[in-house]
């Protein structure tokens, strides 16, 4: 199989992983830190090791405010639902993937909170002065996306989060599509939190993630429990990480998560990126002037991530899917993404669109071959 | 004993004592299309205990020509088959405290909680599928169940009685890959032959119920009412050479999951995504022939499109399909069995 559905998760992972977490799962399985045994505390060692290397990933200057949650959604209902209050008002935009749109909506729908959608221009992007005239004396949060997951377009976000940090608004982003494939620096960015999700660009396995949680951040645990920490105490313990992290963790994953960032770390953020770019731009150069396809979102390759959403003309998209997979054993991404609106703006709603997305283990070929198919659809008239 | 029953108490096969037993079993018919709406209102009439109907389709015009329990104003009040039939039955006997109207696909994982406390199981489907799946079921747990189709003017009918006749898969190995079968709304059926062969499923499921083994008819039985033809084939020999993979070997795979399809609601879209485990290789040409009379159909050597008043059907070689104009699994199974087959 062609795999090209890397913005879902990312496939395969590097060998490495596979061979941590067997080793790890067969050698220091117990309960981290619980018990206080030589396996606990090993266990426990793995997983405060992780958070070091995953830190390096964004730039965060103190670990102990990364904490581990089970994805990106988890992350980000945990950020939204912990920060914002009765009466606070929240921008986003019209772009999110529905673990922001769906977790904003909730309390929207029961009255704790207003939210402003902010439209995006086009080609993909929002305009930072379009998030600077939505903020009204209740905005606490900004929550988008670095990269939204139906058009790959980067936000800039450096400029949104120098407005937020003007304004003195919480400032949170979901980097589900570019954690372990951009450079990102929270401070710089001025970033208060942010959400990743590890078996996507950070080659982890699924059921790892983690939630930066900035200094100006204070956030209300929406899972309580325990934590191996103050267990004799009846309140939830202040202290991030322990805060946030209820619950045995998934340690296996966590373990696998660090051979992941550790490897991309060693290939370097910067050369996956080149390859992904490589790769989308041969799609886009080879698609944008056939008059058969249509294609969405900028095709500007140094302001996109390794995501290209396009439809044929005459077949909807799941029926491409499904084309692709059964007659040339290929793997996209058909439909809408789980981002709803995004689509509403594209005018793609409800077929959607088809999204391909090379991973940094795709070759050339494979992108040549999936050319070569997209063009025998295209063909044969229906 | 009061007069209701009175003409089925003289009965010899019956009597006082059978139907005293009859008047504390409960039936399930599992699909109240021709067969089920003839067979339902032969047992009702009985006076068994319980009557489960299960049934996921509402019902249309089309099915008036030989759905005998509905009428024009079910149509005009939009009824689900089980509901209509459930009120219509209620009408003809009210001493039944029990006729029960299931509107849901039958499938994996509910037939355990529709089917339990059956003392028979009637089958009135349209596909092979849920019948696998009530063969599993019942060959799991030991209780009867009386296999019954139709199409055109022929029909068949069987009684499996777990453990001491064969089951369907000791006579049918392996299920017709999807897409490969006529349907009634593909190859037409006269109502005759439904009538006919849900009154032989009723008698029998009176024999069952009334503990009279020995008269439970034997064997596969074929009636085609247009070339005059009634055929008995005898299957007691088949049991004992078989290695029957479910009365044999025990195991269930359509009660497992294992063999069963899977839908899946296209993310966001009002489309519902049907997947076959096995697979077909569909001829898709051969197909669009059958689906000419059914509504528009366009076909490439990758998939055909047929368009229907309310949803569009996207069948692909391998038996895969999209059906849109819907997000509910039942709805979408129920228009795959109908048109395409399974």
């Amino acid at each position: 199989m062609i795999y090209l559905d890397n913005a879902a998760t990312t496939f395969p992972k590097p060998e490495i992983v596979y061979k941590t977490m067997d080793t790890f799962y067969r050698t220091l399985g117990a309960n981290p830190g619980r018990s206080g045994h030589k396996m606990a505390v090993a266990a426990e060692k793995e997983i405060e090791d992780t958070r070091m290397v995953v830190t390096k990933l964004f730039g965060i200057k103190n670990s102990n405010r990364f904490v581990f949650t089970f994805n990106a959604t988890d992350a980000i209902n945990m950020g939204i639902k912990g920060l914002l209050k009765p009466g606070d008002h929240a921008i986003t935009t019209y772009l999110e993937h529905n673990a922001v749109s769906r977790s904003l909506h909730g309390l929207e729908k029961r009255k704790v909170i207003t939210v402003t959608k902010v439209k995006n221009s086009q080609d993909g992007f929002i305009e930072p002065d379009d998030i600077k005239n939505a903020i009204t004396s209740k905005t606490r949060l900004i929550v988008m996306a670095h990269a939204p997951n139906v058009l790959g377009t980067i936000q800039p976000i450096k400029e949104i989060g120098r407005i937020a940090r003007e304004n003195n608004i919480i400032f949170f982003i979901d980097a589900a599509q570019t954690a372990g494939v951009c450079e990102i620096d929270v401070n710089q960015c001025f970033i208060d939190m942010l959400a990743f999700t590890g078996h996507k660009g950070p080659l982890g396995p699924t059921g790892t993630g983690g939630l930066y949680v900035g200094e100006r951040v204070t956030l209300e645990p929406w899972r309580e429990g325990g934590t191996g920490f103050e267990p004799a105490s009846l309140s939830q313990p202040e202290e991030l990480p322990f805060k946030l992290e209820s619950g045995t963790p998934n340690t296996v994953g966590i373990a696998g998560l660090r051979a992941g960032v550790e490897y991309v770390l060693s290939r370097g953020i910067q050369t996956i990126r080149n390859h992904e770019q490589k790769l989308t731009g041969k799609l886009i150069n080879a698609l944008k002037d056939d008059r058969r396809f249509i294609l969405y979102g900028t095709m500007d390759i140094s302001k996109k991530v390794g995501i290209l959403s396009i439809n044929i003309k005459g077949f909807k998209p799941a029926e491409v899917g499904v084309i692709l997979d059964q007659s040339f054993d290929i793997a996209v991404r058909p439909g809408l993404h789980c981002a709803p609106f995004a689509h509403q703006v594209l005018g793609t709603f409800p077929d959607g669109t088809v999204r391909i997305s090379p991973g940094y283990f795709n070759t050339e070929a494979d992108v040549d071959q999936l050319l070569t198919v997209l063009d025998k659809i295209a063909s044969e008239k229906i | 004993m009061s007069d209701r029953y009175a003409r089925q108490v003289l009965f010899y096969g019956i009597g006082n004592k059978g139907q005293k037993i009859l008047m504390e079993k409960t039936a399930v018919l599992v699909g109240c299309g021709a067969l089920g709406c003839t067979s339902a209102n032969l047992l009702v009439r009985s006076g068994i205990k319980c009557l489960k109907i299960v049934d996921r389709d509402f019902i249309e015009e089309s099915n008036l020509q030989r759905q005998s329990l509905f009428d024009e104003e079910d149509i005009s009040k939009n009824l689900p088959k089980a509901v209509a039939a459930q009120k219509k039955l209620q009408k003809i006997n009210s001493r039944i405290q029990q006729i029960e109207a299931i509107v849901v696909d039958l499938n994996p994982s509910n037939i355990e909680t529709i089917l339990e406390n059956a003392n028979v199981v009637i089958d009135g489907t349209d596909n092979f599928e849920t019948r696998f799946l009530i063969n599993d079921y019942c060959v799991k747990h030991g209780i009867p169940w009386i296999y019954g189709a139709c199409i055109g003017s022929m029909g068949l009918t069987m009684n499996i009685v777990p453990p001491k006749t064969p089951c369907l898969r000791c006579v049918l190995d392996t299920m017709p890959p999807f897409g490969t079968t006529e349907t009634c709304d593909t190859a037409g059926i006269i109502a005759p032959i439904a009538s006919m062969i849900a009154s032989i499923q009723a008698a029998e499921a009176l024999k069952i119920l009334t503990d009279n083994y020995d008269a439970v008819s034997k064997g596969l039985l074929k009636v085609d009412l247009w070339r005059n033809e009634i055929k008995k084939l005898h299957t007691e020999d088949i049991k004992e050479k078989s290695d029957c993979i479910t009365c044999k070997q025990h195991q269930y795979e359509f009660l497992s999951k294992d063999r069963y399809s899977m839908t899946t609601s296209l993310c966001g879209r009002n489309a519902v995504q049907i997947l076959h485990p096995n697979g077909s290789k569909l001829d898709l040409e051969k197909l669009a022939a059958r689906l000419e009379h059914v509504g528009e159909v366009s076909f490439n050597s990758f998939l055909l499109r047929l368009k229907l008043d309310k949803y569009e059907l996207t069948v692909f070689p391998d038996g895969r399909s999209i059906i849109t104009g819907t997000n509910d699994a039942s709805v979408a199974k129920g228009l795959y069995a109908k048109y395409i087959g399974m």
